[in-house]
């Protein structure tokens, strides 16, 4: 993760901006005017080097990549406060989305949490597999132990159903 | 004999590593006279996906959904946050957008799926609130929790966002405190309420998300309380299964007992506590449990 060094950036990048704006979809970030109340009720606020209402304006302005590249969007909690406060109906949280939607289709670099978790989906239909947890007493128990049913399994076509909406944009 | 029938919807976590949730769910629902189907074939509710793609998100909420319609039922009951607001917020894109309907719909009729959009979706908070109510609540309980003193976190996603309907208001949510109420305990009101557990964030900077629950529970070791009560698997992930390592990230041994509202129903139920997997939590339980008996009802 870097600070934005706008002066080292190649400048505004408007074909990018509009997609990002786009993939905003019905909060228009342009509609922002820097009133900071996102900002100021964020609880990723010690992670952030650029405030919610920074990021807002860098993507209106264009310098998406970038913000993608500082890694800000990945710091958002989505705790959804922004998205409730904001008195002209910009949602930070939704953009922060977008961004790191933007982050995979570029290619950019993504935690690697995540690409964990579309892989097990895709072959497992859930994020993880059923773990096998410690009791009080220190007995290990899995969901049988526990008396507890199978867990469902996606059907055969979801794997390729899944991918296919994986690709579409 | 049940007197309601609803389709569930367990999510990920819940059936993988938090099977407290699942356990005392399923006992307190029997308790209720309420029959929960199991839904075959469900995957991700799609709220981690929303990361990677919004539209394949959508279609793993919508497909879901789908399977629950498919079974006739009119109520889906969802025990994550998450997986709430995932069902809330596909309902109304699909409905808002018919381009986006008829590609979801394409792309699920090849797992033999149809999607109406007709199914009502509750989450265990407002369906024990609204639906069970007051008035059962309140007989079904056998063992008085007078005296006790507990903090509730309703967790960001049931709040929040408000215009897309949200089971209870974003700035001042009253039916988890109301629930608590009802079975006889104090619900005692924290600056930090409302403030995140940092769940989300634990897949892109478990740092920052670690010091998010454990500022939470630090305040609350400040309020003088007997217990933290959740209602998301998420968020008892980080309060309960957690909470060694977030109260290290703010160099604080915090002890504040954590469980889940339906546990705490069962245990004012008089049920026993392996049933409601109170044996599987990793914060002191057991201290609260104790304050329980002592004041059991004469």
């Amino acid at each position: 993760m870097t600070l934005i060094d706008l002066m080292t950036s190649k400048g505004p990048d408007l074909g990018l901006r509009l997609k990002a704006l786009k993939k905003a979809g019905e909060h228009k970030p342009y509609d922002c005017y820097q009133c900071a109340r996102c900002s100021s009720g964020c609880p990723s606020m010690k992670l952030l080097e650029l405030k919610p209402h920074e990021v807002v304006g860098l993507v209106r302005m264009g310098f998406v990549e970038e913000v993608i590249e500082s890694g800000m969007a990945w710091a958002c909690a989505s705790c959804l406060k922004c998205k409730e406060r904001c008195p002209q109906d910009v949602a930070p949280a939704d953009l922060m989305l977008a961004l790191r939607n933007l982050a995979f289709e570029m290619g950019k670099e993504v935690p690697e949490a995540y690409t964990r978790i579309l892989s097990e989906v895709m072959e497992f239909g859930f994020v993880q597999r059923p773990q096998e947890v410690l009791t009080k007493r220190l007995v290990r128990v899995n969901r049988e132990r526990l008396g507890l049913p199978k867990m469902p399994e996606p059907s055969e076509r979801f794997k390729s159903t899944f991918l296919r909406a994986l690709e579409e944009l | 004999m049940f007197a309601l029938k609803v389709a569930v919807f367990w999510g990920c976590i819940t059936q993988t590593s938090q099977y407290a949730c699942e356990l005392s769910v399923r006992r307190i629902m029997k308790e209720l006279n309420v029959e929960l189907v199991d839904l075959e074939g469900t995957s991700c509710c799609g709220t981690p996906i929303k990361s990677v793609s919004a539209y394949a998100s959508i279609y793993l909420a919508a497909r879901n959904l789908a399977i629950a319609e498919a079974t006739g039922l009119t109520d889906l009951l969802t025990v994550c946050n998450g997986c709430h607001l995932s069902f809330t917020e596909a309902m109304r894109f699909l409905k808002a957008d018919e381009a986006l309907r008829a590609r979801v719909s394409s792309l699920m009729s090849e797992e033999g799926l149809t999607y109406e959009g007709s199914v009502n979706v509750w989450h265990v908070m407002d369906f024990l609130h609204d639906v069970i109510k007051k008035e059962a609540i309140t007989k079904a309980v056998k063992r008085s929790l007078k005296g006790l003193r507990l903090a509730v976190h309703y967790g960001c996603h049931i709040i929040r966002p408000s215009p897309l309907g949200r089971p209870d208001d974003p700035e001042e949510p009253r039916k988890l405190d109301d629930l608590v109420e009802w079975i006889g305990a104090v619900s005692v009101n924290y600056s930090e309420k409302l403030d995140c557990c940092g769940a989300m964030l634990m897949l892109s900077r478990p740092d920052g998300a670690l010091t998010m629950a454990g500022s939470k529970l630090k305040a609350l070791r400040e309020c003088d309380v007997d217990g933290l009560v959740v209602i998301c698997p998420s968020c008892h992930r980080m309060f309960d299964e957690r909470q060694r390592s977030a109260g290290a990230a703010v160099g604080v041994d915090v002890r504040v007992p954590t469980l889940y509202y339906a546990q705490l129903l069962g245990i004012s139920m008089g049920i026993d506590e392996e049933e409601l997997g109170l044996h599987l939590n990793r914060s002191p339980v057991d201290e609260l449990l104790s304050k329980v008996k002592d004041a059991l009802s004469p």
